[in-house]
């Protein structure tokens, strides 16, 4: 039985002209305890895709079952509840209540659930030990690095134990170390059973994920199972193997995954020449 | 449930933090509700004063004053010199029952002369009975009777010893008044303030016997212009009412050329300007209360709009409608009753600024500070709603884009 379940949903925005397919006809099912990353370019409907998984919007067609329940059109107060006790967010932009201390973010679903002021910085508090952020409780987002809110972040969507977590791009404005730092919260979490939905630009990160789903244009163009540590197939080739833009391409602002493959036995050419000019430039600098 | 957990302190914690803000936008409660509070204060303790006042001078006095309804048409003003009332019907009403005096009121022309000539007021020809009816005491000496003493003799209104005389305690004193001599028998207690809606300052008169106007042959000329009555008991009131009425009209022929005023209704005269004053002022202070309440939906509705990425996280989290919704309305509330505590503090400051420099006693009573502290919570009810409402109806995710 998956925990979600969508069947050809679509979600369209705005009206007549100006009307874009954000998510077109998209079915997928997700177990319990699958780690997925989402990976596609941007605009092509991942970030959708995730809010309307975690109830944040609504698809305009299609069906989507959580935990075998028609929830597509749900109320706005039992969405909101369904929300707190069984999803937690992780975004990009962290999403922290900038003044209020990490506790009380830590604690803020705790609030909308009833649990009274003690318990619930005492749950928070425990929270946060586990993601190693303890001693930061009474410091203001403002004061933390990327890495350590994401932490808080976490902490955040963790507290209310829900059973699946929807990281929007958890690692986007990380650098590596805190990529990891977070990557390595997250499959912590998914060792004790719980299922991740995480959209990723990063190849490297599919390492963590036992399944990758690549989409383009709002639908899914490829959905993989990997192993845990190792880099998707798919993500290798389509991400490594493929040559960088050309200067034209980038001047035009076309993103990598937009780019045709561009001929390899040209773009390899290209490269060497390139790398051999170098070369007997600095050796010809010595002598 | 989700008031006692945190809205309360999300909302303290939010107008904290906007301190300014905050309080500018508690102004204009603080101002409305401090300036009802202080007019109804003012007016309460004015009308206060005025029927204890009217009280202690007529509880049991019905006043008839003559009345002259065709005298406006020839652009005369109602002059207390022509009256309608004559000394017919006095003696008519002193065989009323239940009346235990009637004191005549006769304004007379003419200046008096002691050591200096009095300008400062009217000199009144009475009765004896005037003290009792007006529950005046004397300062010095006692007030002359019209039934034994001579006719030559008077008593001062408190301020018309220093008009007439030097002398501070002027008993045994003589004045001139229309070539006749007259004693000063007694000085009247200031009376606090004028007891009648007449500009009669009993302060500033002269009194004289009734008998002085006989002997000086000025008997058809004066007129009487008030005549006080005395009633033994509060309940013979209406029924004494009546009768008087009634024998005036047959001694006037039938002309109702008279008014025939019961203590209430000449307290009435007054309590009724000051009650129109109270409800324009208490108009123009709810108006400032509506504008007060129009700030705070302005400063809440940029707190939503500015605030809109937070609501989105809150419900990115877990909170439903009704949970933004009450968190919004708490700080409306949160600002508008600090705002109102505020101004109930500033208006019972503003008493005792004005007991301590004017000589007005505002009354403030707990009614009137628990209507205070209720319209500013109702203005954060009503005014705070609306956008309370707009923030919980705002979809999760495009709160959340909002940044």
């Amino acid at each position: 039985m998956s925990l979600i379940k969508l069947e050809e949903v679509s979600k369209l925005y705005g009206f007549g002209d100006a009307t874009t397919l954000a998510l077109d006809e998209v079915s997928i099912s997700i177990d319990k305890g699958e780690f997925v990353a989402v990976m596609g370019p941007s605009g092509c409907g991942k970030s959708t895709l995730l809010n309307i998984m975690g109830l944040l919007d609504r698809p305009t067609h299609g069906t989507y079952k959580l935990q075998n329940r028609v929830v597509e059109r749900l109320g706005h107060n039992r969405a909101a509840k369904l929300r707190r006790d069984t999803i937690g967010f992780i975004f990009q932009s962290y999403n922290m209540l900038p003044r209020q201390t990490v506790l009380d973010n830590v604690a803020l679903p705790l609030v909308y659930k009833g649990i009274g002021l003690t318990k619930r910085l005492k749950l928070a508090s425990s929270m946060l030990e586990r993601v190693g952020m303890q001693n930061r409780e009474y410091f203001y987002p403002t004061q933390l690095s990327g890495g350590q809110i994401q932490c808080a972040a976490i902490a955040r969507a963790l507290v209310n134990e829900p059973s699946i977590i929807i990281a929007d791009e958890p690692t986007g404005n990380l650098d590596s170390a805190g990529s990891r730092l977070v990557m390595e919260l997250l499959s912590e979490i998914h060792l004790m059973g719980n299922t991740i939905i995480f959209v990723t630009h990063n190849p490297d990160l599919t390492r963590y994920a036992t399944r990758v789903v690549y989409m383009r244009d709002g639908r899914i163009i490829q959905d993989e199972s990997t192993n845990l540590g190792e880099i998707a197939e798919t993500a290798k080739k389509r991400l490594y193997k493929v040559r960088t833009k050309s200067v034209e391409d980038d001047l035009a602002g076309v993103s990598l995954l937009m780019k045709t493959i561009p001929d390899k036995t040209e773009a390899a050419l290209s490269r060497r020449n390139k790398s051999k000019r170098r070369d007997s430039k600095k050796t010809g600098g010595r002598s | 449930m989700s008031w006692r957990n945190g809205h309360i302190h999300t909302a303290i914690a939010t107008v904290r933090s906007n301190r300014w803000l905050s309080f500018l936008t508690m102004l204009g409660v603080i101002v409305g509700v401090a300036s009802v509070i202080v007019i109804v204060g003012i007016s309460e303790g004015v009308k206060n004063e005025i029927t204890s006042q009217v009280n202690s001078f007529s509880k049991n006095v019905i006043t008839v004053q003559s009345k002259v309804d065709n005298l406006s048409s020839f652009g005369v003003a109602q002059s207390p010199a022509v009256s309608t009332l004559t000394n017919q019907d006095i003696s008519s009403l002193n065989k009323l029952h239940n009346v235990t005096a009637v004191v005549p009121l006769v304004i007379l022309s003419g200046l008096a002369q002691g050591d200096k000539t009095y300008h400062g007021g009217i000199i009144i020809a009475t009765t004896q009975d005037l003290p009792k009816v007006l529950n005046q005491s004397l300062a010095f000496g006692s007030f002359f009777d019209t039934n034994e003493t001579s006719s030559d003799v008077a008593v001062l209104g408190y301020n018309a010893v220093a008009g007439l005389f030097n002398e501070k305690i002027p008993l045994g004193y003589s004045f001139i008044w229309r070539g006749q001599a007259f004693i000063v028998d007694g000085v009247l207690n200031e009376f606090k303030t004028t007891p009648f809606s007449n500009n009669t300052l009993f302060n500033n008169t002269i009194f004289i016997p009734t008998g002085a106007l006989q002997q000086l042959s000025l008997m058809n000329n004066a007129s009487i212009f008030q005549i006080l009555i005395g009633v033994n008991k509060s309940k013979n009131l209406p029924a004494v009412d009546k009768q008087i009425t009634a024998i005036l009209l047959r001694n006037h022929g039938g002309q109702k050329n008279f008014s025939v005023l019961l203590p209430s209704q000449v307290s009435q005269s007054n309590t009724s300007i000051l009650n129109l004053l109270a409800t324009l002022s208490i108009g123009i202070a709810a108006i400032s209360l509506f504008v007060g309440g129009v700030g705070i939906m302005n400063v809440m509705l940029m707190s939503v709009t500015e605030r809109m990425h937070e609501i989105g996280i809150r419900k990115a989290v877990g909170a439903t409608n009704r949970q933004i919704m009450s968190q919004f309305l708490v700080e409306a509330v949160t600002i508008s009753v600090v705002g109102g505590i505020i101004g109930i503090v500033l208006a019972m400051l503003t008493d005792l600024a004005l007991r301590a420099t004017t000589n007005l006693t505002p009354s403030l009573n707990w009614r009137v500070i628990a209507v205070g502290a209720l319209v500013s919570m109702l203005i954060g009810i009503i005014f705070g709603s609306i956008p309370a409402v707009r923030a919980a109806k705002k979809e999760p995710i495009e709160a959340l884009r909002n940044e």
